[in-house]
């Protein structure tokens, strides 16, 4: 039987015991709002016991571990379906940026624009000796090649905006993935590993925004530390102790003179543009590189479609003069190929820079006499190949959709519906999955703050059992504190 | 057991929910305040396509109305000059049956010159009628004058083409838009029973050298020219009809299009209202519970 001494010890570790437990609930509601912080739960357990013969007497409470509660898989997937989903935000905000211009289907829209220069042929039809009609055409032309051009450029602009930000966020990346490798150190460093669970807070707030920027692969080690890879798996972003850093470098012209990306492990750098497929940088790469230059290609196909048959029908028309023939009427400071076109432009690159590259004929927009409405030479009343060109404009087969140098479109406002159609589907598209990885991502954090969240309710709870265990260890002392006095002050008298 | 169920969770719901109502509620304000269904072109992707392809036709179909006004522009100015021509053949058939009397002297007979001079005067400028900056007469050849006056026994020479100058009215119809002036006033060249211009020459020359036969004859071939005039008139005639006809058609389709277009593109004003009021009802509950919830927890209770 252990003596009254022992006893005292035995309400003293009660009283610690319980202090420190309640200091981690001091801790939890102290983070109560801290984002991306994890409840920890105290572990008492009974101390080893004593044997008096054949008896076990119990040598009191001591805390043994400070814990986390966490569920790791929840991490890692939703580190996978965050990256998901800002991929597909970003997708979905660069798209609805140009989607309201280019989608324009009111009547100052390309397809208005392009039916307003062929309807100026018709008016030319009608008045083949009259300057103000062609004067009107070439005006119809100017606002036609100035509204694709502006669509253009607005891709353009928004594909360079995309560029510097893939410049930036390599460098957000890289910085994040720098903190997680010390992390990594610092969890595995402590004893027992893994057992800062502060550390693995930090870990994951800083692999969460790692996530929302690029698509990534997380899996945990036996010893706890992370290892990070692309989501395509073509380079490793972090292993243990060390990461590996991204890098861009001049794209040249496949990249239309953007910003390649590659991963630096070491002596080798592997290319990994085409690889990062989600979060802010797959996004961005995405845009810049398939979605809005996609975009661009449609506008030079129909462009070339629009300036190629225009120029093969008007130059075998004459012009005012009864006489002149052979001009072209869109045409480059270049004398444009057997298709109508310009000699830089070619059906394989599906035309691109057409809509660049498109202009007036100097000649023709200095001299709109030149313009060839009549099909018959000497007849200054003729208007054959005006009644011609304008016929274009419902004919089928103008755009060469396919680059292989042959018609097989529909009429243009075919080709800018279905330039629109896509731009409303890639809107569509990435609006609804953007809202499924919303409702995905929500429901993990939901479950993961089930299980990790701090709830006031429970730590008041558990507040009121801890005091009262103290105070009842405090009592317990208290007790063998008058029976010692008893033994000492009363014993014998 | 219950779930766990911590703030956080309530309020990151709560922010999400109250996000996508108010971005419900701009979409359905701007649909209400533009009248257009269509907020951006991921609302109804193939809806946006089909308003550009109608958009496409109905512009194309209202060119086609231009056009026929502009054709009509041309015909019905025809029409009327032909129409003067046929009130001169009648005058100059009054004049030829006066001038033919057998009991008229030589010198009674030439008085009848004056008159016969300017209406042929006449008849050449109605020939040579402009519409539009464009000599109607002319054929192709729109900017040269169509007749040279000449005098008597010469013809006035046509200096036109044969040519037709046709407008599309219909993707797949063109109308030509004139008639050569020599077809109506020189039919069938000098020497022709219809030729206008020879009839008078030949009642000129008949009344100078006295020869009632020769005005009898130039007499019946005004018959002849009138019967021209009157075939051109039923041809310019038939054209502007078949013009009207064709333009009642084009704005009846174009009706039916626009309707379509309409479907396609304007908002539906009931169901918008009514996603709205919704909207707004789901809005203020959520602030309001949000704000209930946050504030009740097991410490309030606590001594």
């Amino acid at each position: 039987m252990p003596g009254l001494y022992a006893g005292l010890y035995v309400g003293l570790s009660g009283l610690k015991a319980q202090q420190s437990a309640l200091d981690v609930v001091g801790h939890n509601i102290a983070n109560v709002n801290t984002p991306g912080y994890t409840r920890q739960r105290a572990t008492l357990a009974a101390n080893q016991g004593q044997t008096e013969g054949q008896v076990y007497f119990g040598t009191g409470v001591s805390l043994t571990s400070v814990q986390g509660v966490r569920d790791k898989f929840l991490d890692l997937q939703i580190y996978q379906e965050t990256a998901r989903q800002t991929g597909a935000n970003e997708r979905l905000a660069g798209v609805t940026t140009v989607s309201t211009t280019l989608g324009n289907t009111g009547t100052t829209g390309l397809a208005a624009q392009i039916q307003n220069f062929f309807q100026g042929f018709q008016d030319l039809a009608a008045h083949p000796e009259s300057s103000a009609s062609r004067t009107n055409l070439l005006g119809q032309a100017q606002t036609m090649i100035t509204g694709m051009q502006a669509q253009y450029r607005m891709l353009a602009d928004q594909r360079n905006s995309d560029d510097q930000s893939v410049a930036s966020l390599v460098t957000e990346v890289n910085a994040l993935t720098d903190q997680i490798a010390q992390l990594n150190q610092r969890i595995t460093g402590s004893v027992p590993k893994g057992s800062d669970s502060d550390a693995v807070d930090q870990r994951k707030t800083v692999t969460d925004s790692l996530a929302a920027l690029v698509g990534i692969n997380v899996s945990e080690s036996i010893n706890g530390d992370y290892q990070i890879t692309l989501d395509s798996g073509s380079a490793v972003l972090v292993s243990g102790n060390s990461s590996f850093k991204l890098q861009t470098s001049p794209g040249g012209a496949a990249l239309d003179n953007h910003l390649a990306v590659q991963s630096v492990m070491g002596a080798s750098v592997v290319d990994v543009t085409g690889s990062i497929k989600n979060g802010q940088l797959g996004g961005k790469l995405d845009l810049r590189d398939n979605i809005l230059a996609g975009y661009q290609r449609q506008l030079d196909q129909i462009a070339a479609g629009v300036a190629g048959q225009v120029n093969l029908l008007h130059r075998t028309g004459i012009a005012a003069d009864g006489v002149t023939t052979g001009n072209d009427f869109f045409r480059t400071g270049v004398a444009n190929g057997a298709n109508g076109l310009p000699p830089s432009i070619t059906a394989a690159s599906f035309y691109k820079g057409m809509v660049n590259t498109l202009t007036v004929n100097a000649a023709v927009s200095a001299n709109p006499s030149l313009i060839a409405a009549a099909g018959v030479a000497g007849v200054v009343g003729d208007n054959a190949n005006a009644n011609a060109i304008a016929k274009l404009q419902l004919a089928t087969a103008t755009v060469d959709t396919n680059g292989d140098g042959a018609g097989d479109s529909g009429p243009y406002s075919t080709s800018v519906g279905s330039l629109i159609s896509d731009v409303g589907t890639t809107v569509q598209k990435w609006d609804a999955q953007n809202t499924t990885q919303q409702n995905l991502v929500t429901a993990l954090q939901a479950q993961r703050d089930s299980v990790s969240g701090v709830s006031l309710d429970e730590e008041a709870t558990n507040m009121m059992t801890l005091q009262r265990g103290y105070q009842a260890s405090a009592r317990f002392i208290s007790v063998i504190n008058q029976l010692t006095d008893e033994l000492v002050n009363s014993f014998g008298k | 057991m219950s779930i766990r169920t911590v703030p956080s969770t309530l309020n990151r719901q709560s922010l999400l929910d109250l996000q996508r109502t108010n971005e419900r509620l701009a979409n359905n304000q701007q649909r209400i305040s533009s009248g257009n269904r269509l907020v951006n072109p991921g609302d109804d992707p193939a809806a946006a396509a089909a308003i550009v392809d109608l958009g496409n036709s109905i512009e194309a179909n209202n060119q086609f109305l231009k056009q026929i006004d502009s054709a009509t522009s041309y015909l019905s100015p025809s029409e009327d000059a032909v129409n003067a021509a046929v009130n001169a053949n009648m005058r100059l058939q009054e004049l030829a049956v006066g001038a033919g009397g057998s009991t008229l002297s030589a010198a009674d007979r030439a008085s009848y010159l004056t008159e016969i001079d300017s209406i042929r005067t006449n008849l050449v400028s109605i020939a040579n009628t402009q519409s539009q900056g464009k000599y109607l007469f002319a054929g192709k050849l729109t900017t040269t004058v169509p007749f040279t006056d000449a005098v008597p026994p010469a013809l006035p020479a046509y200096n036109g083409d044969q040519g037709h100058i046709n407008l599309d009215v219909t993707a797949t119809q063109s109308v030509a838009t004139n008639i050569p002036g020599d077809q109506v006033f020189a039919n069938g060249g000098p020497g022709s029973a219809s030729n206008f211009f020879q009839a008078i020459a030949d009642l000129r020359v008949g009344i100078t050298s006295n020869n009632l036969a020769q005005i009898q004859t130039a007499s019946n071939n005004l018959t002849s020219v009138l019967d021209n005039l009157n075939q051109v008139l039923a041809e310019l005639g038939g054209r502007q009809a078949g013009l009207l006809a064709l333009k009642d058609t084009l704005s009846g389709f174009n009706v039916s299009l626009q309707s379509l277009q309409n479907t396609k593109q304007d908002t539906d004003y009931p169901q918008a209202a009514v996603e709205y009021s919704s909207d707004q009802t789901a809005q203020s509950a959520t602030l309001s519970s949000m704000a209930k919830i946050s504030k009740t927890n097991l410490f309030d209770y606590l001594a």
